[in-house]
């Protein structure tokens, strides 16, 4: 029996101890992340101006569902998500080449990163003199023949410019992750392939695109992500929301709202739909692409 | 030690102790914000003003923070958030300080005796209360290239009085120089908001004006329909440069009208977008002022103008006597002279001498006294945002007058 008191208490000290290792994370989290995100959820529900502090209910949201320039900040987020693909392919594509040493493989390994190291707002610079509507580019257009393009000003075109721009600008850093997963490749099974005669696609569809699921996973979610929450600065650069508001985003609606429109509530509750949008589509996201790798 | 070195960075200029005449002696620094300390030109003016306020309070340090100014509003929204922040800050007249009333102390006990001496205080004034003292008169001129009118054979010296004298001239400037009629940069919405006050009193007559800055607006009027048409026309027309939904307002278009490929512009007097911005390529001589040309019978045309930029005192400070102090020597007439000089900016101190400046400046300034507040200053922030997209959308094709009017007349009625 006198051996037993130690032993429980040692055995209680064995269950609790992971609780107390864990603690100041939870606490870090709690304190720092769950806390404040409460906070501004709970700042949603009250008033803007005169309102100010006093609860609304709703009313926030109701707002943001009448209000066109949300709706098209959504369906922005839609169109986002479908050129997702592509944003993806690009880097992914390229770095297979790279892989695959594509003559002169070294040189586009960092010209393709180089431009990952530039601020958006060099970037939206840049691309602002070359797009202008008597830039560059439309000058080369008119010496093919080719009338000009209002890139920036055209509402059907210009968030296409702005994406295309933001894929040119951040694809070396999926780039990097997907040249990383390359080094995981084995290469058996691609000399296996050679062997066999297999051609080029058919060397991607059926060896380096299974190999790479656990990658390409990781690339679509990050630039998802960085498309949803970087793309502010290239837009107040480029097209300040406009024309006619076509390029407006839930981030940079929820700056417009805060700062410019002096409603800090109904920002929150633009920035926690958001919250709940890059949630869903965030698991949404994982989950299939669970799936597709699974049933490779 | 680092909770202490901390605290002491985190500290404000509101910290000192309780808001008695006491403390306000013992209070030892003013903060103040703005976006126009920093800049070269405005150097002189804030010395000139720390200097007279160092006179009359010489144991007070005042501190400028310039923020960058397409941040500011977002900063001091944060601030006005957190009930802290500067003491003293600057502010452009109309919505953006409206809006933000609640949170400012009224100054009119403070300014009585600048009252006369200073103009353009309306746009700083909200239920009859003053909010902040104007630096500045901002106005939208319509600024044209003489050298443009001579190549067409045109006398620079008679500006175009109608709307049609105003169009075939235009046609003729097009026809022997290529140059478009307007230089317009829609980018941001801000062109709309030029073009309804430079425009404006040629279209609207006089009661229809002070009706509509009186807030007795009508969009469902044929003038107020008729200037936006003349925004529609303009564009179906081809009387503004190429693309000027994707052409800056502040970075590109007085580049436009600078470089002559455009005759008019619908600028600023204030310290940016005018004659001593222009000078680089266009020199004083060449740059002629008009007013707006007659659209409608019976419109009387003037120069639309209010105040521009001004101090006003937050309502957090802890002395508010000092801040409100600080304010009479950031818009003293040796200061405000400094600014002119510097910047070439139109102050609102009605006593400077402006006679040096050139003939455009000179004939803004003989025009102050018949002038009038312009339209764009007396709506919402809200509705100026709505005018923005709706104005691109009008450029572009992708909604009618009637549509874009009925628009705005339900967010000025909520706004």
């Amino acid at each position: 029996m006198r051996i037993a008191g130690p032993s429980i208490r040692q055995a209680r000290a064995e269950r609790l101890a992971p609780y107390v290792l864990v603690a100041p994370a939870v606490l870090i989290i709690v304190a720092l992340r769950l806390w404040p995100l409460a906070l501004g959820v709970n700042f949603s529900f009250t008033g803007d101006g005169e309102l100010n502090g006093t609860p609304v209910g709703p009313a926030n949201y109701l707002e943001l569902t009448g209000d066109p320039l949300f709706r098209i900040a959504l369906r922005n987020v839609g169109l986002l998500v479908l050129l997702l693909p592509l944003a993806v392919a690009i880097p992914g594509l390229l770095a297979t080449f790279i892989y695959l040493r594509v003559p002169g493989h070294r040189v586009y390994r960092s010209v393709y990163f180089f431009p990952a190291v530039l601020s958006p707002v060099i970037v939206g610079a840049i691309f602002n003199l070359m797009l202008g509507y008597d830039g560059p580019l439309n000058s080369l257009l008119g010496a093919m023949g080719a009338g000009p393009v209002d890139w920036l000003g055209d509402p059907g075109i210009a968030m296409f410019t702005v994406v295309g721009v933001h894929v040119w600008a951040t694809f070396g850093m999926a780039l990097v992750v997907f040249l990383a997963g390359f080094s995981t490749l084995d290469a058996s099974l691609l000399d296996a392939a050679r062997v066999d005669g297999a051609s080029l696609g058919r060397t991607i569809w059926h060896v380096i695109i299974p190999s790479l699921t656990r990658t390409i996973q990781f690339v679509f979610v990050t630039t998802m992500i960085g498309m949803l929450t970087s793309m502010f600065g290239l837009l107040f650069v480029m097209t300040s929301g406009g024309p006619e508001g076509s390029t407006y985003l839930p981030e940079y609606y929820i700056w417009h709202q805060q700062g410019q429109m002096n409603r800090p509530a109904l920002a929150s509750a633009a920035s926690t739909v958001l919250f709940v949008v890059m949630l869903v589509v965030g698991l949404l996201q994982i989950t299939l692409l669970r799936r597709a790798g699974r049933q490779d | 030690m680092i909770a202490a070195l901390a605290l002491a960075g985190c500290g404000s200029a509101t910290r000192t102790e309780s808001p008695s005449g006491e403390a306000q002696q013992k209070q030892q620094k003013l903060v103040v914000w703005d976006w126009k300390s920093g800049e070269p030109v405005a150097a002189a003016y804030i010395e000139q003003a720390k200097a007279d306020f160092a006179r009359r309070h010489p144991g007070v340090t005042v501190e400028f923070v310039a923020q960058p100014f397409d941040q500011y509003y977002t900063l001091l929204g944060t601030a006005i958030q957190a009930g802290k922040g500067p003491d003293v800050m600057l502010f452009n007249g109309g919505g953006q300080i409206r809006d933000r009333a609640g949170a400012l102390l009224p100054l009119d006990r403070y300014v009585a005796e600048d009252r006369s001496r200073l103009a353009g205080w309306d746009a700083f004034s909200k239920d009859g209360k003053v909010y902040a003292a104007p630096v500045t008169l901002q106005g939208h001129p319509i600024y044209y290239n003489k050298a443009l009118y001579e190549q067409a054979g045109l006398d620079p010296a008679t500006p175009p009085r109608t709307w049609s004298e105003f169009l075939s001239g235009c046609a003729a400037i097009k026809k022997a120089t290529g140059a478009a009629c307007f230089a317009l940069g829609n980018k941001e919405g801000f062109g709309i908001q030029f073009f309804l006050s430079g425009l404006g009193s040629g279209v609207l007559t006089p009661q229809e004006y002070d009706d509509w800055i009186a807030g007795k607006r009508d969009w469902a009027s044929p003038g107020v329909k008729r200037i936006f048409e003349l925004w529609k026309d303009a564009g179906d027309k081809g009387l503004n440069n190429d693309g000027a939904n994707s052409t800056a307002m502040f970075t590109d278009v007085f580049r436009v009208f600078e470089t002559g490929k455009a005759a008019h512009i619908i600028g600023l007097m204030s310290d940016i977008g005018h004659w001593n911005d222009f000078k680089e390529f266009l020199p004083p001589d060449k740059i002629g002022v008009m007013q707006a040309p007659v659209v409608t019978d019976g419109a009387t045309p003037g120069l639309p103008y209010d105040g521009g930029i001004g101090y006003a005192v937050a309502k957090w400070t802890k002395a508010p006597d000092l801040a409100a102090d600080l304010v009479r020597s950031l818009t003293s007439t040796g200061a405000l002279t400094a600014f002119y000089a510097k910047a070439g900016a139109i102050a609102s101190d009605t006593t400077i001498d402006v006679s040096q400046a050139g003939p455009a400046v000179a004939t803004i300034a003989s025009a102050i006294k018949t002038g009038k507040p312009a339209l764009h200053v007396a709506l919402s922030s809200k509705t100026l945002d709505v005018m923005g997209r709706l104005s691109q959308q009008l450029l572009s094709g992708s909604t009618t007058v009637d549509k874009a009017l009925e628009q705005l007349a339900a967010s000025d009625r909520k706004g």
